[in-house]
């Protein structure tokens, strides 16, 4: 029916309800049956509140379930109540016209809603468990999860706080949490899988990655980073051995367009992967007669066996990607007249730069590249009985230095300008060289190469020591006077860092000053718009992950190039922020320590003697323990197996949240209450002593959707035979700041007994109670009826529990009835009848006027006696919990008031009073 | 064979059925009924896309029956009603068959036993849609007026509530004046705002409205219609009354309660000195300084609990139940009683302390302010004696010292007495509302219906539905109103057709069927020079009770005649033969 006014007001609803449980729903429904429009907001993903985790409701007896499903179905069916779900109210506001603005937050689901069918898919095939919060944590749930069986609306929602750190830390974007998680569920080949959706390299990052996810871990703050790394190599090693080959063949080439790519290393192989895979046609030129670049050439095999490169790039080229070797691109507008409608440029650092120290040109004086490639090529002469000196300090420098060894030379010696803890090179790199014998000069630095007859004989080489801080922070080294002295070496590897060969291409396009391609570094377009260019061309030397990175942003920009699409605002990273690892800690409910796996290599000796690779793969079960000391950061572990087990192509890993600003009438808050932490009463054990539960884990343990199939104790399972209540658990307990009654205690207390004794017949049950308050209508009734029952009232408050080696628990108490003697009694379990606190969240959510709130910090009824629900905002009323405590009839009578209360405000508004 | 043309889909619900129910070979079965023309199987048919196809499948194939074999109708046979209707079929063809809870779900250790009861069970839903008729829901007007009976805090506050919202109210009061028992009431807990000033502000509050006619020493004396649209009789007057004629569309009953009164010679009741809690509260709002009872100022009090509530049996009118608003009265009014008077001695002789809630407090203001409390058995009550100077000794057991016999010598003994359901058979008898084991009018569900009776467009509020304290009374007054609302504001209520009907030509008037009837809804009329049943439209609820009860056979229900049963029943046990049970 239409209200007077409708037409002519600018209200979104007539009245916001802010919560939806029992109390909420019922001022809902009570609203739309009366005409009005009504917004029902719940932060959870189901309606329902409290009421609907429930086993049985007191004094009737009757399910939960089948009181609460009607009012729910009803409250989503309404044709004047509107449902948000997930979505949090930010800022409540009364404007002058006495009508409310209000901002609402509708947080990502992850699951488009309208295509969700409830079949709960995703929750089989989510590998993130977390403590369900639906079951009062006694068990889990996942991370992919319908809140519970009666769930309304019943669709999945996938619990995201942000990125996990390792995810969000890779710069090639790598899903690190995904993997892990799937590794932690045995699911090896998906794992491999979703590390391949991002990069053929997976092999080869597995082994030379330099992990910065592993720095970002969280467990790195408790007892060690897990080793992500060494799990990506042990799913890629596990894949490989059972898929020689690719499984895939080309893709069908769906684009008209073709794509040049120019070097085949990581960021070259990328780059033409992700294109291949979008169905362009793209062609690979690698000037070496190998492709793989700094993978193939310049990475030593006893760190990344070639093999490993090969079948890498065999993942590339199964796509129907074509490498052509030895083809050195001089001009790149000759590409474009061969029919590449775009060109990426990934050239890398493929020069090593100069010391500018005499001597330098002499035979026996090489750059680390040369000597390198050399060695992985198979064509570097043995260096029996040599001595060789490298200088440099990073992996580049550090590798040579242990392939010198392998090669057998007599001697290696590194010099590095700088102390060691400032080398570039890795920590354990660092270490296996020296285990394995290189003798590493710090402080020292070559300033001559001397020679004979032109070939190089010794280096002189000059002590340094620290000075003043440079730009980079660190203490520049400068040379000891008089320190000189000279080191006889038969060959001399400089790795003193690389440096791009770009110059035949300084016609073409524009080169930064230190030779690198001048780009857009969010597109990576050159001022030439079909060239882009990307990798160590562009960033410098760095990391094969960051090359990774930027091969993979070059094919997503190419892409949008290609198809017409503006390359500005485009939205190419679309990760959350990261979670921070403080948080995770905060939210461990326990956390036990688990080390991790130590490093394995082969033996030193083997080791040495060749280019065997030193790291020893993981053991599955060392994976998978690895996996599962995850604390699973951000929860969803972005492992992309819910959206590939949905049939209904529901799952949307890309939503974000919304905002929404609406104009409603009047307000009512039902934001309920929030239970007694147990733990703050320490003598009773609770999150200690195991057997020790709440009420409101007694009630899951009893409902219908209960996690178990029966009632048992934590500790072991065992179902118990004499369980023990205590009663005004943090109620009427000064010692904890809540002297109030919480009025549902007693009775659902009472109401525990009884279906406990018709579940466990010959289980005892004994309540300790301060007074009995059985005060509405057919309490005194129900409370009769488990005395007759047969459950035990023992007068008396309990001052602790202890816990016996067998799980049961000790409660000493004083016996009131019993001539107030104290007592001990032993039970094998204690129910804690915990109270009811306020929720203090709707405080924060009005701006403007203050809501205000009673001595205890519930929602303040500032006519009680005339107008129970209204509030110190005039338009603003309270229903249920949020006011105090209630059990449930008093609750629904209480939110029908606030809704008369809030019809009564709208209709007055609307005729301009 | 039939020329109906129906559609059934099996729905797998993921795996939650087709794990169990070979839904391939149901819908086959289903596919060789007689007059069906569709039959598919649909991973989750209440999908908006299954929704879809059906609704396709309805208008392409001109389907005029639908059955849909899934869960419980609990779930969804709103959802399939609503699809059909929006499809143009009229929602009253649709069959739901439960094969989720009734087959996969219970048979999981035998899935051809569950499969051939999901045959069975859509064969018998089958048989049931070939016998649907188009059913249109019942539609009745309401009159967007109410009548408030009674008009003590809670029907005051009744009658201001629905004005708010714009319904138009007639307050019936008995008394010559309104106000209740709150107006008689002086300083309240917990807010210690005076009844009669609250009172005052409601009466204030309906003088401003229009919309709201009261009538005091009035009494409602017949009721007829039904809901939305009832007709009220009121008698205005002892004296030379007056009738005035009523036309409302619901009625919220306000009427309070009762005290007890204690048996003569109860604890001393009736002998001097010995009162009920709210004489004493009478005693304290009518004392400007130092109370006094019989000229003498009351130096010590004891208050008795619980006397004539919580007992259960043996002793003459007590109750059983607990009447909720007395521990939270006693203790407030002992601290009346010391803010008048510091100086006295009160004790509490009390099973157990119900202060619940909030009003804790009040229970740690009086123990704080030096209130004695005396805790006794159910099985030994405390004893009243005469004392010297006229004064009462009482002595009791107190379990809180452990059973020590405590005496005490006091001025004055205050039984704090129970509310009890009111004595009005009269209005019971016009509105034919149903009662409590207590006593008190019985509302549908404390949960799910707190408010509603079973008469619909009656609501009950306040301390007539059982014990409650003044801003309780309001709570509830205002939950009423907005079901009355709810009710007068659509215009109009809809109700389900699937009623019991009579044929007119069989039925000859023997009543067996209006005595079935738990609704009232049947009642006797003249047609064709006959007497025969006629059933309300409004009033029926279609429950079938009466269709056994006639002797004639002349009542069906409509959605689920005796045809249709019996051709459900001969569907599901084709296999063994018999053609009919019955």
């Amino acid at each position: 029916m239409d209200l007077p006014g409708r037409e002519t007001d600018s209200m979104n609803y007539d009245v916001l309800v802010v919560g939806s449980g029992i109390g909420g729903m019922e001022s809902a429904l009570k609203l739309g049956d009366m005409g009005y429009k009504v917004l029902l907001v719940e932060k959870e993903a189901s309606i329902g509140g409290k009421m609907i985790l429930l086993s049985k409701v007191f004094p009737t007896l009757d399910c939960a379930s089948c009181i609460s499903t009607p009012k729910m179905a009803a409250a989503a069916h309404h044709p004047n109540v509107d449902l948000m779900v997930y979505s949090e109210v930010e800022e409540i506001d009364r404007n002058g016209k006495g009508t409310f603005n209000v901002k609402v937050r509708k947080k990502p689901t992850y699951v488009n809603p309208s295509l969700c069918t409830g079949c709960r898919q995703c929750e089989t095939a989510c590998n993130v468990a977390v403590p369900d919060q639906f079951n009062a944590n006694l068990a889990a749930r996942r991370a992919a999860y319908i809140a519970f069986p009666q769930a309304v609306p019943k669709k999945a929602v996938i619990e995201k706080e942000g990125s996990s750190p390792c995810t969000f830390t890779c710069p090639a974007g790598i899903k690190a949490h995904g993997y892990v998680a799937l590794t932690r569920s045995g699911k090896y080949d998906e794992a491999f899988n979703l590390v391949l959706g991002e990069t053929p390299l997976v092999g080869s990052l597995g082994r030379a990655c330099y992990a910065p996810c592993e720095g970002e871990c969280t467990r790195d703050m408790v007892e060690g980073a897990v080793p992500v790394r060494r799990i990506k190599r042990f799913i890629a090693d596990r894949y490989y051995q059972g898929h020689r080959e690719p499984v895939y063949s080309a893709v069908e080439k769906t684009k008209v367009h073709k794509v040049a790519v120019v070097g085949s290393g990581p960021a070259g192989l990328t780059a033409a992967y992700q294109l291949a895979l979008k169905g362009y046609e793209v062609k690979i030129f690698e000037a070496q007669p190998l492709p793989g670049g700094m993978l193939r050439t310049a990475l030593p095999s006893f760190r990344l066996p070639k093999a490993v490169v090969d079948r890498d790039i065999s993942n590339v080229t199964a796509l129907g990607v074509v490498i052509e070797t030895g083809v050195r691109v001089e001009k790149i507008s000759q590409l474009r007249e061969e029919g590449f409608d775009a060109v990426f440029m990934a050239t890398g650092t493929n020069k090593d730069v100069t010391l500018g120290v005499k001597g330098e040109n002499l035979e026996g004086v090489r750059g680390s590249l040369d000597f390198l490639r050399s060695v992985n090529l198979g064509v570097e002469p043995s260096l029996k009985g040599k001595i060789v000196v490298v200088a440099g300090g990073g992996n580049v420098a550090v590798d040579s230095a242990r392939a010198a060894v392998r090669l057998g030379a007599q001697r290696v010696i590194i010099q590095y300008r700088r102390g060691r803890e400032d080398m570039p090179a890795h920590r354990w790199e660092v270490e296996a060289a020296l285990g394995e014998g290189v003798d590493l000069q710090p402080f020292c630095a070559p300033v001559e190469f001397t020679g004979k007859n032109g070939r190089l004989a010794g280096v002189k080489s000059v002590r340094m020591q620290p000075g003043e801080p440079d730009s980079s922070g660190r203490r520049k080294p400068v040379p000891v006077k008089g320190s000189e002295f000279t080191t006889p070496a038969d060959l001399v590897i400089t790795a003193v860092g690389l440096t791009p060969s770009t110059g035949d291409f300084e016609k073409e396009l524009k080169l930064n000053g230190n030779g690198t391609f001048a780009v857009n570094t969010e597109t990576l377009q050159t001022p030439v718009p079909y060239i882009f260019a990307g990798g160590d061309a562009v960033t410098g030397p760095s990391m094969i992950v960051k090359a990774v990175g930027q091969g993979k942003r070059a094919a997503y920009f190419i892409d949008r190039f290609l198809s017409g699409e503006s390359l500005d605002g485009a939205d190419y990273d679309r990760r959350l922020g990261p979670v921070a690892g403080e948080a995770v800690l905060g939210r461990q409910e326990s956390l036990s320590r688990l080390e991790p796996v130590a490093e394995k290599e082969i033996p030193l000796e083997e080791s040495k003697a060749g280019f065997s690779e030193v790291e020893l793969i993981l053991s599955e079960e060392e994976a998978r323990y690895s996996a599962g000391r995850c604390l699973d950061c951000g929860v969803c572990s972005e492992c992309s197996q819910c959206a590939a087990s949905c049939p209904a192509n529901a799952v949307d890993l890309g939503m974000r949240e919304e905002k929404r600003e609406l104009e409603v009438g009047s307000v009512i808050v039902s934001t309920g209450f929030k239970l007694f932490p147990a733990d703050a009463k320490p003598q009773y054990g609770y999150g200690k002593y195991k057997n020790v539960i709440t009420g409101m884990q007694m009630d899951r343990l009893l409902a219908p959707t209960r996690p178990f199939n029966t009632i048992l104790r934590p500790g072991d399972g065992k179902v118990p035979d004499s369980i023990a209540y205590i009663l005004c658990t943090g109620s009427r307990d000064k010692t904890v700041g809540n002297p109030l009654c919480s009025r549902v205690c007693c009775m659902y207390s009472i109401k525990q007994n009884q279906l406990i004794m018709g579940s466990l017949p010959m289980a005892d049950v004994t309540v300790y109670y301060i007074d009995i308050r059985a005060f509405s209508k057919g309490y005194e009734e129900f409370y009769n009826q488990a005395g007759g029952m047969g459950a035990n009232f023992v007068k008396g408050r309990v001052a602790r529990i202890d816990e016996q080696e067998s799980g049961n628990l000790v409660l000493t108490y004083e016996d009131i009835d019993g001539g107030g003697v104290i007592q001990k009694a032993e039970h094998d379990m204690v129910v804690l009848s915990v109270g009811i606190l306020p929720n203090t969240d709707p405080f924060g959510l009005f701006t403007g006027e203050e809501l205000e709130q009673d001595d205890f910090a519930y929602v303040k009824e500032t006519d009680e006696d005339v107008s129970p629900g209204k509030t110190s905002i005039d338009g603003v009323f309270v229903a249920g919990t949020a006011s105090g405590a209630k059990d449930i009839p008093d609750t629904i009578l209480h939110a029908g008031a606030a809704a008369a209360q809030a019809a009564a405000y709208v209709e007055r508004i609307r005729r301009g009073k | 064979m039939s020329d109906r043309r129906i559609g059934v889909y099996i729905c797998h619900c993921g795996g939650n059925i087709s794990d169990y129910v070979d839904v391939e070979a149901v819908r086959e079965a289903a596919g060789k009924e007689a007059g069906v023309v569709v039959a598919k199987t649909a991973m989750f048919t209440c999908s908006d896309a299954t929704q879809q196809e059906i609704m396709e499948d309805i208008r392409e194939n001109s389907l005029d029956g639908l059955v849909v074999a899934s869960c419980s109708p609990k779930l969804h046979l709103y959802t399939f009603r609503d699809v059909a209707k929006r499809a143009g079929l009229n929602p009253y063809r649709y069959t739901q068959v439960n094969v989720r809870e009734q087959c996969s779900w219970a048979h999981t250790d035998d899935k051809e036993g569950a499969t051939g009861k999901a045959v069975r069970l859509v064969r018998a839903g089958i048989a049931r849609t070939l016998l649907t008729d188009s059913l249109e829901p019942v539609i009745i007007d309401t009159v967007p007026r109410a009548l408030v009976v009674g008009a003590g805090i809670a029907g005051l506050r009744a009658a201001v509530g629905l004005s708010d919202i714009g319904i138009s109210v007639y307050l019936v009061e008995k008394e010559k004046s309104v106000g209740g028992r709150v107006a008689g009431l002086g300083s309240m807990y917990p807010h210690g705002r005076d009844g009669n000033k609250l009172i005052s502000q409601l009466v204030s509050e309906i003088g401003k409205r229009e919309n709201i006619v009261a009538y005091t020493g009035a009494e409602v004396v017949e009721k007829s219609g039904s809901v939305g649209n009832f007709n009220v009789r009121v008698r205005v007057g002892a004296y030379k009354p007056q009738f005035v004629d009523l036309n409302v569309g619901s009625i919220i009953v306000a009427t309070g309660f009762d005290t007890f009164q204690p048996g003569a010679g109860e604890y001393g009741y009736g002998t001097g000195r010995v009162v009920t809690l709210d004489e004493f509260r009478d005693l304290l709002d009518s004392s400007g300084g130092r109370p006094v009872y019989n000229g003498k100022e009351i130096k010590s009090v004891a208050y008795i609990y619980c006397v004539g509530s919580r007992r259960d049996s043996g002793v003459e009118k007590a109750k059983v139940y607990c009447s909720r608003y007395c521990c939270n009265a006693a203790v407030h009014a002992s601290l009346l009683a010391m803010e008048k008077n510091p100086r006295i001695h009160q004790y509490h002789l009390y099973r157990d302390m119900r202060t619940y809630g909030r009003y804790e407090l009040l229970y740690d203001q009086a123990l704080e302010a030096g209130s004695t409390f005396l805790r006794f058995g159910e099985e030994d009550p405390p004893a009243i004696s005469g004392g010297p100077g006229g004064r009462l000794r009482v002595s009791v057991k107190d379990l809180l010292t452990f059973g020590e016999e405590v005496e005490m010598e006091v001025d004055l003994v205050v039984l704090v007495t129970p509310m009890v359901p009111r004595q009005n058979g009269a209005l019971v008898d016009v509105l034919k509302l149903p009662l409590g084991k207590d006593g008190f009018f019985n509302e549908i569900h404390p949960k799910l219906r707190p408010v509603e009776t079973v008469v619909d467009g009656a609501f009950i509020c306040g301390a007539c539905q059982g014990p409650k304290n003044s801003s309780e009374s309001v709570a509830s007054a205002l939950a009423a109103v907005t079901q009355a609302a709810s009710l007068l504001k659509k215009g109009y209520v809809e109700l389900e057709p699937l009623m019991a009907v009579v044929d007119r030509d069989i039925c000859r008037w023997c009543g067996e069927c209006g005595k079935a009837c738990p609704y009232g809804a049947i009642s006797k009329e003249e047609y064709q020079g006959a007497e025969i049943a006629v059933v309300s439209e409004a009033i029926c609820k279609g429950c079938g009770g009466c269709g056994p009860a006639c002797p004639k056979n002349a009542i069906d229900l409509k959605g689920y005649t005796d045809a249709q049963v019996k051709a459900m029943i001969d569907a599901l046990v084709a296999e063994w033969g018999h053609t009919s049970l019955i």
